[in-house]
């Protein structure tokens, strides 16, 4: 009946199993690791470091007023404000009508679908979706945002306006955000959702709740990473019409009025100035991947800060 | 309670991100330009005349600012698509228009005027290290050509360029071929102007496969690619767009061409004057009925044309401005257009 020694430790255990034998695999095998993660993170480090000494001759002598400038043909003031604005944009079309419509369809799926054949054929053909090349939408919002319903998105602009943007980037991210869903849905212990219900509670009370809540801070980081990629995609935006030239700065009046218009999206900007001669859109291409960089940055930021403040609550 | 506040203030926040951005949409100060002009004019088409028409619709913003333009560049080809579907104002073409898209002109109704803006060329290019100084038409079409799949030296392609009337004197050197793809004006440009096309078909190529290029070479749609292909290797040949070139560093050399005059280098004055093989002029195709109705598209190309667009404008955009007496030919075209 004699307690464990108070004295034992991880390491007087180790060594009264394995005598006095080193744990050669297991150092070879953390060193490895820590290999891969230094050749992840010097890769990121070369391509960032090589990015901004590019960059810097624009932001070190124009700084923030790089981010104020238009679409411009004259290098010295060519700048990403309507690149900056048409992303942003862009995105809270996401925001608004992906990311709700994802956790929606991804809580019947999880929550209230019966397990059928039908249901599994669906959900695998979701994955499948998830893994479609971004241009194929593009083609999909060609055709039914901007030609088929141009009445809505953009009687002016030939329907190549935000609208039709923002609802094919959603289209394009939609699937993405129901599979994040679904797996966070599916982290939610069993636990919790048999304890709700022994308790008397409806599935309305145990979804909102306890199954919610407990995955709220999952749903997040699938919001983030599906605005995120959204925020980059480039192929399908030049297919439902941003604009790689030049746009005349200023809107069209009204709110509808400029999401019915013509717009151009950060990525596409860099994708415009990269095959422009000469050094200096070199240099321009280059600060203008920066901003992107400091974006994504700014809103994986801002919706990580949210999530943690709901996450301490529970 | 908390918890439902806590939702609505998250949704709150991305909505704030969405309205801040809209409001900045909106605020460049508006109301009446000295020009009084209103209207809007979208542009599409080649992405090697975009940089023109930008900078054009920059400069004349600047005095009409309530004109909404829009440039695009998807491409010569994808521009006239839209343009005779009515869906843009005016195209912009790295090549004149061809038969079937001037069927779809007519078509659709549509009624233009071809107007040329610019000039330009294509450069064929090494590495600064290369002995090559100087190729004929025949020694393009034995490297570049659709029969030159597997050269990979100037030995094997002077025998391909005597079997096309060449004299198959280039110096010995390993050849890398990167160049533009065939989805680029540059591509379709290279075949027309080198004459690869009519040396392939005299050479027993079939005729459906003698307007292309070899089919084993390393291809990009970005220019800036292609130089940096050159810097990368002392055996690199290409060809890029004459403005790419002249803005290349010194890792790299320009290749004088031989069209059957002698070697011509590409300069401003070679291309200006049609002396340099591979040279190619822009064009702009406006829609004249619109610019019967549409003050702000007229007033656009009318001040396209002036010594602004045509000479500033193509400098700006580094291209070469077409000669004076063929710069009154643009004008007096579109005035009797809108006549």
């Amino acid at each position: 009946m004699s307690a464990i020694a108070p004295a034992a430790s991880r390491s007087t255990v180790e060594l009264a199993l394995r005598g006095q034998r080193h744990d050669v695999r297991g150092r070879i095998f953390s060193a490895a690791l820590l290999l891969t993660l230094l050749v992840s993170l010097a890769v990121l480090i070369v391509l960032l470091g090589s990015v901004l000494a590019e960059a810097w001759p624009v932001l070190g002598s124009r700084g923030l007023g790089f981010l104020g400038d238009n679409l411009s043909q004259f290098d010295s003031r060519a700048g990403v404000r309507q690149g900056v604005i048409g992303s942003l944009i862009l995105i809270t079309f996401v925001a608004l009508i992906a990311v709700p419509l994802g956790i929606g369809a991804a809580l019947y799926l999880q929550e209230y679908a019966r397990d059928t054949r039908l249901n599994r054929a669906l959900i695998a053909n979701i994955r499948n979706l998830a893994g479609v090349p971004s241009i194929v939408y593009g083609i999909f919002g060609v055709v039914v945002f901007a030609q088929t319903l141009r009445s809505v998105t953009g009687p002016e602009s030939s329907g190549l306006s935000y609208i039709s943007g923002g609802l094919t980037l959603s289209v394009l991210v939609m699937p993405f955000m129901i599979i994040i869903t679904m797996e966070a849905l599916r982290a939610v212990p069993r636990g919790i959702r048999e304890a709700a219900y022994g308790v008397g509670a409806t599935r309305w009370e145990v979804v909102r709740s306890h199954v919610l809540p407990y995955a709220a801070p999952g749903l997040f980081t699938g919001a983030i990473l599906a605005l995120a990629r959204a925020f980059g995609e480039t192929a399908p935006l030049l297919l439902v019409g941003a604009v790689t030239g030049y746009l005349t700065p200023g809107g069209s009046g009204n709110l509808l009025e400029t999401l019915q218009g013509r717009y151009t999206a950060l990525p596409t900007i860099i994708f415009n100035w990269s095959r422009q001669p000469g050094e200096v859109w070199g240099h321009l291409t280059a600060a203008a991947i920066v901003v992107l960089l400091a974006v994504i940055l700014v809103v994986n930021l801002v919706a990580i800060v949210l999530r943690n403040r709901y996450e301490r609550k529970w | 309670m908390a918890k439902g506040k806590r939702w609505a203030r998250m949704l709150a926040g991305m909505t704030v991100v969405a309205l801040v951005g809209a409001a900045c949409g909106d605020d460049t100060n508006r109301g009446d330009g000295p020009s009084g002009l209103t209207g809007s004019i979208t542009i599409s088409g080649s992405s090697t005349v975009q940089p023109i028409s930008t900078a054009v619709a920059e400069l004349f913003n600047e005095t009409n600012p309530d004109v909404e333009i829009a440039v695009d560049g998807p491409g010569t080809g994808d521009g006239f698509e839209l343009f005779c579907k009515g869906e843009v104002d005016l195209a912009d073409a790295s090549r004149a228009i061809e038969e079937d898209e001037a069927t779809a002109c007519a078509d659709g109704g549509i009624e233009y005027t071809e107007l040329e803006v610019a000039l330009d060329g294509i450069t064929v290019m090494v590495n600064s290290a290369s002995p090559i100084g100087c190729l004929t038409t025949a020694d393009l079409y034995a490297i570049f050509g659709p029969e030159s799949d597997g050269i990979d030296s100037t030995t094997q392609a002077n025998t391909l360029s005597q079997e096309v009337g060449g004299s198959g004197d280039m110096p010995a050197q390993d050849l890398e071929v990167t160049a533009p793809g065939e989805e680029s004006g540059t591509y379709d440009a290279f075949i027309d102007l080198a004459g690869i096309e009519d040396m392939a078909i005299e050479n027993g190529v079939a005729e459906d496969d003698a307007p292309a290029l070899r089919g084993d070479y390393t291809s990009s749609p970005n220019d800036n690619v292609i130089i940096q292909a050159m810097e990368g290797s002392p055996n690199a040949i290409g060809f890029v767009g004459f403005a790419f070139a002249e803005e290349a560093g010194d890792t790299v050399k320009e290749v004088e061409v031989d069209g059957g005059d002698g070697c011509i280098a590409p300069t401003a004055e070679t291309i200006a004057d049609g002396s340099y093989p591979l040279s190619r002029s822009l064009f702009i195709y406006p829609n004249t009925s619109t610019a019967a109705d549409s003050e702000g598209l007229k007033a656009y190309v009318d001040f396209y044309l002036t010594e602004e667009g045509l000479v500033n404008a193509v400098e700006l955009a580094k291209y070469i401005p077409l000669p004076a007496e063929r710069q009154d030919a643009t004008r007096s075209a579109w005035e009797s257009a809108v006549s």
